[in-house]
């Protein structure tokens, strides 16, 4: 299978542009049923069964999320956070002969908007992706925050 | 300045003690350079030479165990011109070096080494020019702490009450000793830091506040409102025993909430750590509790639980967060000076020699803010006392 590193790139707007729009339950369609969304706490490279992280949630735990997003009653996104992604960098890997999973990685840089304070995060974000289908799906998202060590204001927002 | 004990009513607290950068100034000197603060739990610096760094309320610290397993806590501040001599959260180290001009500590803080020592002339004596001790260390239950008085009442009378239910915490582990799992959660917020100690014992706010977090199993056992709140020498305890024990997962279905005064909160399967900053400025450090012997998905649902809901993206703590910085702009208004804490004035009764009320009171609260005033106004501390 060959693809086009604007193909990804395309997708991965795709992804950031649901995120930005809040078309959260779309984006949730773009995971497969045993993905991983995953922010590491402290540094990029963890063991997340010893090491605590800031995000680590498999489907269900995405829907609660926006479950919670979507209940009236997140008073923490009430007024929502605006947010902006840029996303650069892009470097495909693979897939191997066989197979139509890819492992691409990204930067992106993240602004937040809320309680009129402008936060500025980068990150260089993994993904695992998935081609065996008619599109794209995600097995894996991983957003290594820049500032995963340091102390970091709320984040109610999908990263 | 007005008498600082007069913003302490019984059913209420005048707003300045959230927003005057004075009295912030005063809780440092009379809270946090007084009494026992929380600095790290045993597992962290497991081994001989393990240090982690932390605060008691302005001095950077370093906790560190020594030879032999005892622990002591040094100001992290070069005695020569006042860098801090470690810069890492945690480490294991025999010696602490100030890069600025190579005078070195070993890590029970004595003066090792000095470059060019003849220049200081003759009267120079390194054994007065160690890295300042905390006078005291104590741990109860793995739970370290450090008091900058060297006179005063010890840890466990200091925590009265608390170390029953700390034993409780702690007896959820089969072998009655837990661990810390890696990593800290950070979370700063705008807002004072006792937004934070009121927050970690109040069951009233649960069914509000959090509504779109909390399970519809835990609310209905909230609005039974069984249980009840204590204020216990000074800190907060909310008691959820009778619904059932300290669960070993962790759910939101018994066991207790601890605050212990200043800096500790001690909840389900986190250990919080509050750091006061400013008086507008809070950060919380936040570990999540490893149990032993246990099975490893029990412990694994512990952590991924603990991070769902209170990490920097937790689906409780975020709107925790916000609350306490949209109270701070709130308290920003004089136009009325007292914030009301009387929630169940006239139903609480001494149970088992504790002030107790009923489970969405405000006892707890009242307990701890006569604690804050009687440290606030006591015109001797007990080093003055003894010296």
């Amino acid at each position: 299978m060959t693809v086009q590193r604007s193909d990804v790139e395309d997708f991965l707007y795709r992804e950031a542009r649901l995120l930005d729009t809040a078309r959260f339950e779309e984006w949730l369609d773009l995971f497969t049923d045993d993905a991983l969304y995953w922010v590491p706490a402290g540094k990029d490279d963890i063991d997340p069964s010893r090491h605590v992280s800031i995000i680590h949630d498999d489907k269900a735990a995405m829907a609660t999320r926006i479950k919670r997003l979507r209940s009236g009653f997140a008073f923490s996104q009430d007024p929502a956070s605006r947010v902006h992604r840029l996303i650069s960098n892009v470097e495909v890997t693979g897939p191997e002969e066989g197979s139509s999973i890819f492992e691409v990685n990204c930067m992106m840089l993240l602004v937040e908007l809320a309680r009129k304070r402008q936060t500025i995060h980068t990150a260089r974000c993994e993904f695992t992706l998935d081609r065996s289908a008619a599109a794209w799906r995600i097995r894996r998202k991983k957003v290594n925050l820049l500032r995963n060590g340091e102390v970091l204001e709320s984040t109610p927002f999908l990263i | 300045m007005q008498d600082v004990g007069s913003l302490i009513r019984n059913d209420s607290v005048h707003r300045s003690i959230y927003t005057d950068q004075h009295i912030f100034d005063m809780e440092m000197d009379l809270i946090f350079n007084k009494t026992w603060v929380f600095l790290a739990h045993a597992c962290e610096i497991a081994e001989e030479g393990d240090y982690k760094t932390t605060y008691i309320g302005r001095h950077p610290i370093i906790v560190t165990r020594l030879a032999g397993g005892t622990v002591t806590a040094l100001i992290n501040r070069c005695r020569h011109r006042g860098p801090i001599v470690c810069q890492h959260e945690y480490g294991n180290s025999k010696h602490f070096r100030c890069p600025y001009h190579s005078w070195t500590y070993d890590n029970s803080g004595n003066l090792i080494g000095v470059p060019m020592p003849q220049g200081y002339g003759k009267s120079f004596d390194r054994t007065q020019l160690g890295l300042t001790r905390v006078p005291r260390v104590a741990e109860y239950q793995g739970f370290i702490f450090g008091c900058m008085t060297e006179f005063g009442p010890t840890l466990e009378e200091h925590l009265g009450g608390i170390t029953k239910f700390l034993d409780a915490y702690v007896a959820v582990s089969p072998t009655g000793k837990i661990d810390l799992f890696e990593g800290t959660q950070k979370c700063g917020y705008n807002g004072n830091w006792k937004y934070q100690l009121e927050n970690g014992v109040d069951p009233y706010h649960v069914g509000a506040l959090h509504l779109s977090a909390v399970t519809p199993e835990a609310m209905e056992i909230y609005r039974q409102g069984r249980g009840s709140v204590v204020a216990m020498d000074g800190h907060g305890v909310t008691d959820h025993t009778d619904w059932g024990p300290m669960p070993v997962d962790a759910s939101l279905s018994g066991g207790f909430n601890l605050v212990i005064f200043p800096n500790l909160i001690v909840l389900r399967s986190q250990i919080r750590t509050v750091r006061p900053i400013a008086v507008d400025r809070t950060e919380i450090y936040t570990n999540a509790v490893r149990l032993q012997n246990v099975a490893e998905d029990v412990n694994l649902r512990r952590m991924r639980d603990q991070e769902f809901e209170f990490g920097a993206a937790g689906t409780f703590f975020t709107d925790d967060l916000e609350i306490f910085e949209r109270t701070q702009e709130g308290l920003q208004s004089g136009a009325v000076d007292w914030v009301v804490f009387a929630r169940g004035l006239d139903r609480e009764e001494m149970r088992n020699g504790y002030m107790t009320g009923s489970m969405s009171d405000e006892t707890q609260h009242r307990g701890m803010y006569q604690n804050w005033k009687r440290m606030m106004t006591s015109v001797t501390s007990p080093a003055l006392a003894a010296e």
